[in-house]
């Protein structure tokens, strides 16, 4: 029919509108109208929000607001029911996982999961994609390239865990780390992804004051250094005030509000939803 | 040729083509996590292949059909073997390796072996059914013209050539970056594929290497046996080879050359020594079996990693050197391997 | 008509063994629900069940049914040992679902060659009498084999009545459903976990014994060439899902009876195997349920 072609059509038209307008107006994640329903329950009713590039996005909300169901969405552990995804003007929302990965988004889980029965540099070692040494093979025959590949990986690596104080650590095995160590692991595994995106799950929970203290540190730093951009799912309000430029935050599946901490204060709804309660 | 000396030509030559097939059974296992119980049957096609690509054409009127009379030499009919089970590999693999989490795939594995082990005891013109292939051709027999005793050795030597060269891929394969996105998916499938790991690719990879292997092994072992049925590859076959690479030591290879030499050979062999009870040799057999499980429950249960632990990656010293670090030296870290750690228990740092 | 009358006909004996594969199912799809890892030994309880009927009908002289009662007992507390003494232990220590599978089959090898070295492997029977065959309408039963169907009825009847009507049962749909939310209402989830075990074995030791009734000899290696049939009805009926193991053992006692109508009957269990490979592929979490599980 006509009428569903030239909606067809639009619909086209503005995935293209939009993607021209974030990369002019550096937004690096636009997440437009998620739903994801399970069962009978809508966890994700309409999720919109958009990160901008270079910034410290937080991500906040009560227990049960799909948070954490959205950053599955969004990194491609699960598929979303309709809306759309861009990511750098790409359309991302059917795409399996390590495709998402590999063009730049990664992420960090709730419980940490360290590759257990591989050293701390093993772990860093097998981080990044694409390398020329995972086909087959490169892999056997192992030319040059590969080898050059593999020694800028490791200086690489060695470098990442003196910055974040893991050298030590390095041939031991990362399940013996505690669980301090393995939080600074996992940030330091998913940098040496060199990221575009950096979705972090929940990195603070359960951590004492002093690695809370160093994680933000770090993550200010990578921001600033290395132009990583961070959307950070978090509950613990002072930290996320002290580290995000701007706050997302969630309620019964959707996004309630978008905006500095300060102005989200200020907002009836957020205080109702979750301001309050805390 | 004294008869101990043949005996232990025959263990030697076992050893070596059993170590051929754990190996290849460690690349599925050990490296990619995958639970194969169908391991069998691709050393079985291996077998059939090799055997029915070698055999000369037939003497008309013995009524064998499943005969082909091609009278290839060795090299191709053992490569085309093992291309066979890796096709049957790449089919089973392609059906269900993605969709399944790892123990439902292991019980398709065990359908699969078991229809095609029932189809080929069933489907006489196949290959031979129940009674089986024989009146294969030695490797390389008409162009060496040896004396049996000396045969003996040269097939000793040659299945030794093939487990060294098994060895040497199979090794080069753990140490590269190919191995270490394997083991990655093997640690945590969702850790690899947010680390852009192509989790379905890299299983299938090392679902239809490992293949590749048995079917070489498949046939080293029909042509030194020379005589091949479904009762020499039951799913029991399959667990020996499992209980040996358990033992021996998974995600390794010398652990696994160990298990084989272990398991395989030194118990199966050695119980052969077991005065036979007024009974059968059956309760030899049974008594074997039972040891076996015995065993794997005391592997699992104080050593899961196996008599030889997988090695800890270390960076070679050489080039650790070329990197020019000037950086700390590490703690010497011989902390033990960690154990497998219940979901409930992994909790954050204090 | 010829085709028609030989479909009834497998039809029928599908029944049959429907019915057995019925009370297997059930069994092993409790079990599996409340533990969460495959037991590939569960064949090998049937086989137990079996010959420890075979003792007391063939060794002892006792009647077959007297034979049933104590295969039903005694399996149900072998089944309750195994997991109390090396199953239990092992789960506790979180091993994963792959580890507690390569554990059966450890167990899976012990059990069978155990019965293996004491009995041999020959063929044996139980000195049974089957009755003539009756015609009942298209289909041709003999008494013997309506028993197993009226045993099969009365397993699933008490069953249905034990896990809807007694706190029992529902204790063990809710362990089963969500082990966590079992525990924080108050449930002794490590009591009811070996309740079902001592259930699972009374199902498999009954089921053994009218399998090996119905197939008239068996070996120690039946109960673990049946498993996969058994997997088959469970996976298709849906994991954790008693009920829908009934529905699974129906259509798969019936599709390879009737099969081996067309092919020959040496191919009845690969038919089985190919609706396990199917079951697995196309819908692992049975064909009763609203969403994926598997």
């Amino acid at each position: 029919m006509a009428s569903e072609a030239s909606m067809h059509f639009t619909s086209a038209q503005t995935a293209r509108q939009q993607a021209t307008d974030n990369q002019s107006r550096s937004i690096l994640l636009d997440v437009r109208d998620l739903v994801r329903t399970f069962g009978g329950l809508r966890a994700v009713d309409g999720c919109s929000f958009t990160v901008a590039r270079g910034s410290i996005t937080g991500l906040i909300g009560p227990n049960g607001a799909g948070k954490s169901t959205a950053a599955n969405l969004i990194t491609g552990f699960i598929r979303a029911d309709s809306g759309s995804i861009l990511f750098d003007g790409r359309d991302i929302v059917s795409m399996p996982p390590h495709r998402i990965a590999q063009l730049g988004l990664t992420r960090t889980f709730q419980i940490t999961r360290e590759l257990e029965h591989m050293t701390v540099l093993e772990n860093l070692l097998a981080a990044p994609h694409n390398q020329l040494g995972e086909s087959f093979w490169l892999g056997l025959f192992a030319p040059p390239a590969v080898r050059r590949q593999e020694e800028e990986y490791l200086q690489r690596a060695l470098q990442l865990l003196r910055d974040f104080d893991l050298y030590a650590l390095r041939d031991e095995y990362a399940g013996n780390l505690s669980g301090g160590q393995r939080r600074l692991l996992e940030l330091a595994r998913v940098v040496m992804t060199q990221p575009k995106l950096l979705l972090l799950d929940e990195p603070f929970a359960g951590v004492n004051p002093v690695l809370a203290g160093r994680l933000s540190d770090y993550i200010e730093t990578l921001c600033q250094e290395q132009g990583i951009t961070f959307l950070i799912i978090e509950h613990n309000l002072s930290i996320v005030e002290r580290l995000c430029n701007t706050v997302i935050v969630m309620a019964l599946g959707r996004t309630i509000a978008e905006g500095t901490m300060a102005e989200l204060r200020e907002n009836q709804a957020v205080v109702d939803a979750y301001l309050g309660e805390s | 040729m004294p008869p101990i000396i043949f005996y232990l030509l025959t263990l030697a030559t076992f050893a070596a083509i059993y170590g051929t097939l754990v190996i290849g059974l460690n690349i599925q296992w050990g490296y990619a996590g995958i639970l194969d119980f169908m391991y069998i049957a691709f050393v079985a096609v291996g077998g059939y292949v090799t055997s029915l690509l070698m055999m000369p054409p037939a003497t008309p009127g013995m009524g064998e059909t499943y005969i082909l009379g091609l009278n290839w030499p060795f090299i191709p009919a053992i490569i085309a073997g093992g291309l066979c089970a890796s096709l049957l590999a790449l089919l089973v693999g392609l059906v269900s390796l993605n969709r399944l989490r790892s123990d439902y795939f292991a019980i398709v594995t065990v359908a699969a072996g078991l229809i095609l082990w029932t189809i080929a005891g069933n489907d006489t013109p196949l290959v031979n059914g129940w009674d089986g292939i024989s009146g294969i051709p030695q490797p390389f027999a008409n162009a060496l013209n040896l004396d049996i005793n000396s045969y003996g050795f040269f097939f000793l030597g040659l299945c030794l050539v093939i487990l060294i060269l098994v060895y040497i891929f199979a090794e080069r394969l753990y140490r590269s970056p190919f191995g270490r996105a394997l083991r990655c998916v093997r640690e945590d499938e969702m850790v690899a594929q947010g680390l852009g790991k192509n989790v379905f690719v890299l299983r299938m990879k090392a679902f239809v290497i490992g293949a590749f292997i048995a079917g070489i092994g498949g046939a080293l072992l029909v042509t030194y046996v020379d005589a091949f049925n479904p009762s020499a590859w039951t799913s029991g076959e399959t667990f020996f080879l499992w209980a040996a690479l358990l033992l021996g030591g998974s995600a390794n290879n010398r652990g696994a050359m160990l298990g084989a030499l272990l398991v395989p050979v030194l118990f199966a062999e050695a119980t052969r020594f077991l005065p036979t009870f007024n009974s059968s040799p059956q309760l030899v057999d049974a008594i074997r079996y039972i040891a076996i499980g015995i065993l794997l429950l005391l592997t699992i249960r104080f050593r899961p990693q196996g008599i030889i632990a997988e090695p800890r990656f270390r960076v070679p010293r050489r080039l650790f050197h070329r990197i020019g670090t000037n950086l700390p030296v590490a703690v010497a870290a011989n902390s033990t391997r960690p154990t497998i750690v219940a979901e409930e228990e992994k909790t954050d740092g204090k | 008509m010829q085709t028609l009358n030989l479909l009834l006909l497998s039809a029928g004996f599908g029944v049959i063994t429907a019915s057995i594969l019925a009370i297997a199912a059930v069994g092993l799809s409790l079990q599996f629900g409340v533990t969460n890892y495959i037991n590939f030994a569960y064949g090998d309880l049937l086989t137990f069940g079996i010959y420890v009927a075979f003792v007391c009908n063939q060794r002892l002289g006792l009647t077959i049914w007297v034979g049933l009662l104590a295969a039903i007992i005694l399996t149900a507390l072998l089944a309750w040992l195994l997991n109390l003494f090396i199953l239990q232990p092992f789960a506790d220590r979180g091993n994963s679902p792959i580890i507690m599978l390569v554990v059966t089959l450890g167990v899976s090898l012990i059990l069978q060659n155990v019965i293996l070295a004491v009995f041999g492997s020959q063929f044996q029977n139980y000195a049974v009498n089957t009755g003539r065959p009756l015609h009942l309408g298209p289909f041709l039963f003999t008494p013997l084999q309506l028993s197993i169907i009226g045993l099969a009825i009365v397993a699933m009847v008490g069953v249905h009545v034990l896990l809807r009507y007694t706190r029992l049962g529902r204790a063990m749909r809710a362990v089963s459903d969500s082990p966590e939310l079992a525990r924080v209402s108050g449930i002794n989830t490590r009591f009811i976990i070996n309740a079902v075990w001592v259930l699972t074995g009374a199902l498999a030791g009954l089921s053994g014994v009218v399998l090996a009734l119905n197939v008239a000899s068996f070996t120690p290696t039946v109960g673990y060439g049946f498993l996969f049939v058994i997997f088959a009805a469970v996976i298709l009926g849906g994991i954790g899902r008693p009920y829908g193991a009934m529905a699974g053992a129906l259509i798969v006692g019936i599709a390879t009876e009737m099969s081996a109508a067309f092919i020959s009957s040496e191919y009845k269990d690969a038919i089985a195997f190919v609706i396990l490979i199917i079951a697995l592929l196309i819908r692992p979490q049975g064909i009763f349920a609203s969403r994926g599980r598997a």
